[in-house]
């Protein structure tokens, strides 16, 4: 091998160094404007409100909570967070940890205390249960016997359900008369597009295949998110959308029917250590339950299309909701 | 089961925005949104994008160093380290983040041991490069003024090398700098790579374009910054 | 270290998907570099036969190397969307620099008394290039080609972001494999480098010119290397 130095020797002169000069006056000049940027915006939350004066998580361990890797989950977790810390507790916010398969490994393992869930999802990717409840109640009943039988309990789940469905230009749907899901079996061959962990769901390709009968699909993993670019360019016929996206409003996208009930019941609910929940005392599951009574089908909405359409951060559009609501 | 609260439907605040803003038409670059997202996202991002680089480029040159300094005395020695480095320096840096997370977990311990791992192939090569180019007929007169063998390292042969190591460290900050951003896709949540990632899955084109702007601006200063510190070490060498 | 070891038995049972996974990484790496070559080779070649364009050559390696590879992955999909052709768009916008850079600093540099020899020698312009300039820089050349061949294979990892496919499919999905199968790819990616650099550093003996051996070129294995070094030539 040869041991030239990489780089050699430096014998510009004149024009570059001069660029060198300009560089470090841009350096200095980025820097002078870093310094004079602005703050943390919302950081300390704690005391500033009357509503919530009293302060019963005040010395009380701190609880580690999740959320796994989209926006909904992010708001979530500022939500549950900044409500807790409001009442004194104190909270260690670990976000976009990854799918409910990757956080549930770190909950199991004591990695994090809690952090929100689906029940549906609870139900078949974490249970593998194959028996579909047969309303959000029963869902969440079973959903919460699972996660006590294994040392977690479900706290009260919310208004608003956000289940995964399948959607598709209204044009697309139109020209191949596609009403639902199991429509999609007219199609010689479709392109679907959908967050990796689809492949393997039953709550994805597996169960499409077994309750529709749809093993015409050509799948293409795509990060959660991106599947509105591909639908608009044409790469996927079809998409694994969540019916709460702020992306679906205003009629761009059809979103078609699951008759058959593959997507499940939805309602979200913190999943909590039992012994975390006895740690903290009675006013940790009260602060978060307040806060789930609140999450409608409207408000979860709004607040995702705050952060995915005009891109605010979860973490204020979190605490306007909380403050609008007396919750902190 | 729901408490008095559940009764009242929630007070849905405007959270302002609006169909016909910049961000929602996603237009090339929405200054309003940079400036007010500036301190609480890419003006953290990049300093810890700073610290990420800083740590791993001075961890690698002492790393570096030592190893140079032994093999310039026990000459054997280079090629396994050589190997040994460039070995570390083939394995593809998203691979080596993931195969260190089991290891380290989600820190910035791991994120810098892969960087300080792409740096010591660079660094180690141009020292030893650096070294051997000191003339013969000088560092026989400085035998010859009595200078010990320490001094003659610290006087004579280092102070020679360094536009090569220089020109090393340019390399190696450069290329950390980049792969720096490469640690948030495992999930270390540090530095500029996060708000690329961020950025990717919804194409909103000011937060991936200012990141990346901000990354290889932030390469081409440390690049120019480098260099001046050369100039100034080095007076001898100015050519003009 | 229990997900390491599962990692090794995740290879044995799904030696299939890994192996389908790494043709598709394959054909995606090969036509990103395919594209690369064409477009830089030819360019480098002819600018350092000319002696002309440093500021590009030199301009390519600097901008190259501080481009970060996610930050252009981010903008092609911006700007160009997700699947395989925009995907090796990127692949090759982030090549094409190495080996351009390569091309030009190995002819520019072939020793010019050698050159004007040849000349003397009644030799014209296209022959010198031919006979003279290209095989004595020949071992550069390649050097170039190699590192842009490793950092694409590596860099198509991080493509499946963009829907590209390839083993980045698995290291993405470990909702589905699960760590031991993530690590596993990431384990088979870093074999697959190494591989693809021993092999190329064995075809880059076999095609360096005999006088040639031992020689420059071979120092380009890691990186970008020879970009400074067309930096002085400027």
């Amino acid at each position: 091998m040869d041991k030239r130095p990489e780089g050699g020797h430096d014998m510009r002169i004149g024009p570059m160094r001069a660029a060198a000069v300009a560089l470090c006056a841009l350096a200095l000049s980025l820097g002078v404007a870093a310094c004079g940027g602005g703050g943390d915006d919302n950081g300390g939350g704690a005391s500033t409100t009357g509503a919530a004066a009293d302060q019963p998580g005040k010395g009380k361990p701190t609880v580690v909570m999740g959320s796994k890797n989209f926006t909904e989950q992010f708001i979530l977790g500022e939500l549950y967070k900044q409500a807790l810390e409001a009442r004194g507790f104190t909270v260690e916010l670990k976000s976009n940890i990854g799918a409910s398969e990757v956080v549930d490994r770190a909950l199991t393992s004591g990695k994090i205390d809690m952090y929100p869930e689906y029940t549906g999802v609870i139900l078949s990717e974490l249970a593998h249960q194959t028996s579909r409840p047969r309303d959000a109640d029963a869902a969440y009943a079973a959903a919460k016997r699972f996660e006590e039988s294994r040392g977690f309990t479900l706290l009260d789940k919310t208004p608003f359900f956000d289940t995964d469905a399948l959607a598709t230009k209204p044009d697309f749907a139109a020209r191949n008369g596609l009403e639902q899901v199991g429509d999609l079996g007219k199609l010689s061959s479709v392109k679907l597009g959908a967050p990796p962990e689809f492949r393997t769901r039953f709550q994805g390709i597996v169960g499409l295949r077994k309750e529709y009968g749809l093993d015409n699909i050509d799948f293409t993993p795509l990060a959660i998110g991106l599947q509105y670019k591909a639908l608009d360019s044409g790469r996927v016929d079809v998409a694994n959308v969540f019916t709460t996206d702020g992306q679906l409003q205003g009629g761009r996208y059809t979103v078609l029917a699951d008759p058959k009930n593959v997507f499940g019941f939805q309602n979200v609910a913190p999943v909590v250590s039992r012994k975390v929940l006895a740690e903290q005392g009675p006013a940790f599951a009260e602060t978060l339950n307040a806060v789930s009574a609140k999450l409608t089908t409207e408000a979860m909405r709004r607040m995702n299309a705050a952060v995915d359409l005009d891109k605010q951060d979860p973490k204020a559009v979190a605490s306007r909701f909380l403050s609008a609501n007396g919750l902190k | 089961m729901t408490g008095a609260l559940a009764q009242s439907a929630p007070v849905i605040p405007d959270f302002g925005g609006g169909s016909d803003s910049c961000v929602r038409r996603n237009e090339t670059f929405c200054w309003d949104w940079f400036s007010s997202h500036w301190g609480s996202t890419f003006q953290p991002a990049l300093l810890q994008h700073i610290a990420l680089t800083a740590i791993a480029v001075g961890v690698g040159l002492a790393i570096a160093l030592a190893a140079a300094l032994v093999a310039y005395r026990r000459v054997w020695l280079e090629r396994p380290f050589t190997l040994l480095s460039a070995l570390l320096y083939t394995i593809p840096s998203l691979a080596l983040f993931q195969l260190l997370v089991p290891i380290t977990g989600l820190t910035r311990l791991t994120a810098e041991i892969a960087l300080v791992s792409y740096t010591l192939l660079i660094l180690f090569r141009n020292i030893v490069t650096g070294l051997r180019e000191v003339p013969d007929e000088v560092r026989e007169a400085a035998r010859g003024m009595g200078l010990t063998p320490l001094q003659m390292l610290w006087r004579v042969e280092l102070p020679i090398a360094v536009p090569a190591i220089v020109a090393g460290l340019r390399i190696a900050t450069v290329t950390v700098i980049s792969l720096a951003t490469v640690a948030a896709i495992v999930g270390v949540n540090e530095g500029l790579g996060v708000p690329i990632l961020n950025a990717i899955p919804t194409t909103f084109n000011t937060e991936f374009i200012a990141a990346a702007v901000l990354t290889i601006g932030l390469a081409l200063v440390a690049d120019g910054l480098l260099l001046a510190a050369q100039r100034i070490l080095t007076p001898w060498a100015r050519r003009a | 270290m229990g997900d390491f070891a599962d990692a090794f038995e995740f290879m044995g049972s799904h030696l299939g998907l890994l192996v389908s996974k790494t043709g598709d990484h394959l054909v995606l790496s090969g036509a990103a570099v395919g594209v690369s070559l064409l477009i830089a080779l030819p360019l480098g070649v002819w600018l350092g036969h000319l002696h002309r364009g440093s500021f590009l050559a030199v301009g390519a390696s600097n901008i190259g190397r501080a481009l970060p590879s996610l930050a252009v992955i981010a903008v092609g999909i911006g700007l160009l969307g997700i699947g395989f052709g925009n995907s090796m768009l990127v692949l090759v916008v982030l090549a094409v620099p190495i080996v351009l850079t390569n091309a030009y600093a190995a002819v520019d540099g072939v020793d010019r008394d050698v050159v004007e020899a040849a000349r003397g020698m009644g030799m014209g312009p296209l022959q010198v290039l031919a006979r003279v300039e290209l095989p004595l820089a020949i071992p550069l050349i390649f050097a170039g080609v190699r590192t842009a061949v490793v950092y694409v294979i590596a860099t198509a990892t991080l493509a499946a972001i963009a829907g590209g496919g390839g083993l980045g499919d698995i290291i993405y999905n470990q909702a589905s494999y699960g760590l031991p199968g993530v690590l596993a790819a990431a384990f088979w990616v870093a074999g697959l480098a190494l591989l693809a650099e021993l092999l190329l550093a064995a075809l880059q003996r076999a095609v360096t010119p005999r006088g040639l051996r031992g020689a420059p070129g071979a120092a380009a294995a890691v990186g970008p290397s020879e970009g400074p070094r067309a930096e002085a030539v400027a």
